[in-house]
């Protein structure tokens, strides 16, 4: 009896699945799987420094592609199908968490407890699930039930040499006990220094925890309370172009930190705590009815610090440090004095990592030096934080009508309040520093109200710690409802399933910023105080089905349509500076279909498919300084349009029963199919200008669109051995805008870059029109910035011995092994021109030319990971 | 059984959050009151007697100063000069220049770097070794620096460093001394000295700001040429980009300080900071 009424308390806690839901056993795949996801997001970031990074992870037990591309492309930060990590919706015990304001889910706050979020269950865009409408870019939903835990006791250790050095984890799990009770707790620290650390002049310090709790109350209910953190601290790297790496012999050439009083010291370190509690009822209603319930809350704290600056750039790489900024090779037409100051310049460099990192001593010493005159610090390390907390309901509703088909209705609600303000974290020895904005002094008088970040506390002295230049909240809120019905007939697995979502947000700024004086005519709520509120309804569908032709053969398709309103983190012009939406805010729209192939016999699996995604109304935002206006500009995108195509194939041939081969590969586009309209706000005038941005046929970054993948796995006596070629090509730079505004262009049309051809008498770059004045552009006028492929060969090495009548797993794991440290993760353009523009409108071309010089990141050289666990 | 697992993990979470401390410490502050991290410590101070002064240097080297075109010469002789700062780019006004004087005169020193202003601050005392610089007249302003396309031109910040020493303040007997402007004044003699205007007025008084990119005034080399009323070859020069370019030039008489320079036989007065005019 006792039995029996275990078995039902575990069937109860089961969640109720279809397909491709199983849960996952330790395999060496998953392990791979768990520890790729942390490694090589977190110390590199993009373009954007707000953002903690920008990664899909997906998985799936169903398509081969998919369920490896994961951990085997990690080392080149591979995205999935290219799509924006916005579009990739993570749950956990079936709430959804992704963060309302900007759509993301930060893969790193759930980083450390490996043996926590080991339990997922995985759809693909195009597979119906157990939480939710699958999103374009996948989703996945954790399983934080204590009773689904594996039991026992296992201790992990492992060395790594990669952005941290070592790791250790405990794990606790007791199984659901025959009292109803289940407990699980891990606890994990992985740790790096700056001698120790694989990239120069970073740091990585985190602690992980996790717990979860769960009651089975009788054998229709069932709580669970899982709550987890991982506060970290860790220092970034930065990317830097060509010419550094090659003046510091090292592609991974870091050039934020230096040397203060010799000791090296980091200039940007992120900081990020985000406790989070999770609590779960699960409620069986009938045999055929289940009613499943969670609420999540979560208060993120993340800071990034960054030195910054009144005057000069102090960063090493500034692009007025550079050789070429004297002499431009490319052109082989110097003076012997532009050569010789070339020549000087690389000579100092090279001769000592002093000379190529921050010397915070000068800084240092500038700032002591004006105390002595009561001048304001000109360089300091300020923070950045982005704080949010957030709320969210989930509940969904599973009745299995009849054997072969089943209905599901789920609600999610989601609240988040983002609050984005800067401190002051060191005066760098300065004594004093106040709350103006420098950079409109040039444009307006020291007393004009305009130079105030804060007009209600108009020239506050800012002391370490007190917030400085911008603070705001914005909040978002959604509900939305969705419902899905499966059913199985003749040969197929048939679903259909819909969402439809009301959301509102609105800002509420902390500052009075001085453009929005309200005594010269702005509205009294312009900058300070709430803003009116937005608001959308979105929704969409997706229908799909899976044929089953018979001798392991299917074929599986899905289509699928939504409107998805836009994120708080887009939707506003500038938010550092007032209360104003972007104009012409809309709804973005997707449309997509897939169309696959599977294949499934005793020696041969194979997954073939071909997707298309046409989105359109989409609004981008960033912000950047921009030459051609000498100001930095806060830029808003809208009626951004792209398609995303591309065929993926996964094949598994079992040679024989100890020995596999593994082909992977995909070939993908994914790129803007018009030009955009693109606001941008100038920080120093507080006036918008707005025109065309030439950025048709700009493809996503950071990412390689080509790559293939051949594997040998082999696995004896309890050995297994994997050796695994990997080829990546066609990885795009970020685009940068500005260089690609009509008015930038027209600039670059009439400058000197555009010199016809002495010969042909054509133009590289193109033509104004002259009777309509339009644009005549060649692909040279916006190519995009690529970086270099290459061939990587990965190997991996296993086994699992016997302690004490105990498993002890070894596993080693070497990525890259021949080395190859030329191949281009990502990077981005600088968004500045090749020209300088003077007051009067007129160019001069500049020696240095940025068109020449992206920033780049590169893949590490040959890394590994020694991996024991044991457990008792 | 659930509370006694619990006790069984809370330790170790506790144990952990506390061993794992802060990396990024806080940093202490650095003393450089002995070794700048700018200039080069090693020039040793010459005694008094073997120190040239810049009314030395200025006569030494007048020809090429004051000749009917621009002139300069190499220094090849080790002469050391001692000085202080008297003017910098704080206001954006001296653009990749100082100024510096001593008991008997001032010079303008070509340096190529913006940002010059925080480790050269007005009233720091420095040393320059002369061997190797260059000494040559713009328009009659003398200016030290470096050979640039046959005329004299500013220095690298690399030699600039290796040729100066930033000195603690009680290591040299020098100030800096405000001279009441007199128009009829010896042109090269106070050329790179601080002046005060007493009661002056400034045309576009009331009206106009300093240096506007509109039009309203002509700009030369991105300066205004502002007018003191009443007097027939002086004019208060001021960068459309320096930092106060846009302070309104107030109505009446106003007392102004600044950097006196010549170009060729009119004066210009450069302020440094927008505190360099005083309304009255």
């Amino acid at each position: 009896m006792n039995k029996l009424k275990l078995a039902a308390l575990l069937s109860l806690t089961t969640t109720l699945s279809y397909a491709q839901n199983t849960v996952q056993t330790e395999t060496e795949k998953d392990m791979k799987q768990d520890n790729a996801a942390f490694t090589f997001t977190e110390s590199q970031l993009g373009e954007d420094d707000d953002m903690t990074q920008n990664v899909i992870m997906v998985n799936s037990n169903t398509n081969l592609y998919a369920s490896n591309v994961g951990y085997l492309w990690s080392p080149v930060r591979f995205k999935f199908r290219a799509y924006a990590s916005h579009y990739n919706d993570i749950y956990m015990n079936g709430v959804q968490v992704n963060n309302l304001e900007n759509g993301q889910f930060n893969y790193s706050t759930v980083g450390g407890m490996n043996d926590a979020t080991r339990n997922q269950d995985a759809a693909l865009p195009f597979e119906s699930n157990s939480f939710g409408m699958s999103s374009l870019g996948g989703s996945s939903n954790y399983e934080f039930r204590a009773s689904k835990f594996a039991t026992g006791n296992k201790v992990t250790l492992s060395a790594v040499n990669r952005n941290y050095s070592a790791r250790a984890m405990y794990t606790f799990g007791t199984g659901l006990k025959s009292n109803g009770w289940a407990f699980f707790g891990t606890v994990g620290y992985r740790w790096a220094n700056m001698a120790t650390a694989a990239s120069q002049g970073t740091f990585y310090n985190s602690l992980s925890y996790f717990m979860a709790v769960q009651k089975v109350i009788n054998e229709r209910h069932s709580l669970n309370l899982a709550t987890w953190g991982n506060p970290t601290e860790r220092a970034q790297q930065g990317a830097s172009t060509d010419e550094a790496y090659w003046l510091a012999n090292n592609r991974q050439y870091n050039p934020y930190w230096g040397y203060q009083n010799g000791q090296k010291r980091a200039s940007r370190v992120v900081n990020n705590y985000e406790p989070s509690a999770l609590l779960t009822w699960d409620f069986k209603i009938n045999d055929d009815m289940k009613l499943t319930t969670s609420a999540f809350a979560k208060y993120a704290m993340y800071s990034a610090t960054r030195l910054n600056y009144n005057g000069q750039n102090p960063a090493p790489d500034y692009w007025k440090n550079f050789p070429s900024y004297n002499y431009d090779v490319w052109k082989n037409s110097g003076t012997d004095d532009e050569i010789e100051a070339w020549t000087k310049s690389r000579d100092y460099w090279m001769a000592s990592d002093r000379n190529r990192q921050i010397n915070f001593d000068k800084l240092y010493f500038s700032n002591q030096q004006l105390n002595t005159t009561g001048h304001d610090a000109v360089y300091w390390i300020e923070a950045k934080h982005n704080d949010h907390l957030a709320t969210n309901l989930g509940s969904t509703f599973d009745w299995n009508i009849n054997k072969a088909g089943k209905l599901q209705l789920g609600l999610q609600l989601a609240s988040n309040k983002g609050m984005h303000y800067s401190t002051m974290e060191d005066l760098l020895g300065g004594n004093i520093f106040h709350n103006v904005n420098t950079y409109a002094q040039s444009d307006y008088a020291s007393t004009a109200s305009e130079i105030q970040y804060d007009l209600n506390n108009p020239n506050a002295e800012v002391k370490v710690g007190d917030k400085m230049r911008y603070d705001y909240d914005l909040v978002s809120q959604n509900a939305k409802l969705w419902g899905a019905w499966v059913k199985d007939k003749g040969n197929s697995h048939n679903y259909i399933t819909a969402k439809i979502g009301g959301s509102q947000m609105w800002r509420n700024g902390h500052m009075l910023n001085g453009f929005y004086d309200p005594a010269k005519g702005w509205a009294a709520n312009a900058s300070y105080g709430k803003s009116g509120t937005a608001r959308f309804l979105d929704g969409g569908f997706k229908a799909g089905s899976t044929l089953n032709l018979g001798k392991g053969n299917a074929i599986t398709m899905g289509v699928g349509y939504e409107a998805r309103a836009p994120k708080a983190s887009t939707a506003f012009e500038s938010p550092e500076m007032n209360n104003n939406f972007v104009s012409s805010l809309r709804n973005e729209k997707i449309a997509s279909a897939e169309l696959g192939y599977a294949l499934n016999s005793s020696w041969l699996r194979v997954n073939l498919t071909g997707y298309f995604t046409h989105s359109y109304d989409g609004t981008e935002w960033q912000n950047f300084y921009f030459d051609d206006v000498n100001s930095f500009t806060y830029v808003s995108m809208t009626g951004v349009e792209k398609n995303y195509y591309g065929a993926e194939l996964g094949v598994k041939f079992k040679v024989s029963s100890s020995f596999d081969i593994n082909l992977t590969g995909t070939m993908a586009d994914a790129k803007y199919v018009s030009n955009t309209n693109v606001n941008y706000m100038l920080s120093t005038k507080g006036t918008v200008n707005t025109e065309l941005c030439y950025n048709k046929g700009m493809r996503e970054s950071s990412t390689p669109l080509s790559a293939a993948s051949i594997g040998l796995s082999y696995r004896i006596h309890g050995w297994y051995l994997d050796l695994t070629g990997n080829y990546y090509d066609r990885i795009y730079l970020s685009y940068s805008p500005c260089t690609r505004y009509d008015s930038a262009l027209r600039s670059r049309l009439n400058g000197d870059e555009n010199t016809p051809d002495p010969i042909t008498h054509m133009r590289p770059l193109g033509d104004i029109d002259n009777e309509t004045g339009e644009l005549i552009l060649k692909k040279a006028a916006t190519k995009q910035a690529k970086g270099k492929g290459g061939f990587m060969l990965d190997f991996s090495i296993g086994h699992q011995f016997k302690i004490a009548h105990r498993p002890l797993s070894v596993n080693l794991m070497l990525t890259n092994i021949l080395n190859n440290t030329g191949i281009c993760t990502g990077g981005y353009e600088q968004s500045r021109s090749d020209y300088s523009t003077s007051t009067d409108g007129s160019t001069s071309e500049r020696t240095y030319k940025f068109s020449n010089n992206p920033k780049k990141f590169y893949a590490q050289g040959i890394n590994g990971m020694l991996n024991l666990n044991y457990r008792f | 059984m659930k509370i006694k697992n619990i006790y069984k993990v809370l330790p170790l979470v506790a144990t952990a959050m506390f061993a794992t401390s802060c990396m990024d410490k806080d940093w202490e502050t650095p003393d450089f009151t002995e070794n700048p991290p700018y200039g080069n410590n090693d020039i040793i101070q010459y005694d008094a007697d073997n120190v040239i002064t810049i009314k030395e240097l200025k006569t030494k080297y007048s020809n090429v100063i004051n000749g009917s075109s621009d002139g300069l010469s190499e220094i090849t002789e080790d002469l050391q000069l001692q000085a202080i700062v008297n003017g910098n780019d704080e206001g954006g006004n001296l653009y990749k220049q100082i100024s510096i004087e001593d008991n008997t005169g001032g010079l303008i020193v070509g340096i190529n770097g913006s940002n010059l202003f925080p480790y050269l601050p007005v009233g720091q005392k420095i040393i320059i070794n002369l061997k190797g610089l260059y000494i040559g007249g713009y328009r009659k302003q003398a200016q030290l620096g470096a050979l640039y396309n046959g005329a004299i031109g500013r220095l690298d910040t690399d030699i600039w460093e290796k040729h100066v020493r930033l000195l603690k303040n009680d290591k040299l007997e020098v100030k800096v001394d405000t001279i009441a402007f007199d128009e009829k004044a010896d042109m090269g003699e106070l050329s790179g000295r601080i002046v005060k205007l007493s009661g002056v007025t400034v045309s576009g008084e009331g009206t106009q700001v300093l240096a506007p990119e509109d039009g309203s005034v002509t700009l030369t080399s991105n300066c205004a040429n502002r007018k003191i009323n009443g007097k027939s070859n002086l004019v208060l020069r001021t960068s459309s980009y320096s930092k106060f370019a846009n302070r309104a030039i107030p109505q009446g008489t106003v007392d102004i300080y600044g950097v006196c320079t010549r170009y060729n036989n009119t004066w210009q007065i450069l302020m440094r900071t927008e505190s360099d005019l005083k309304e009255k």
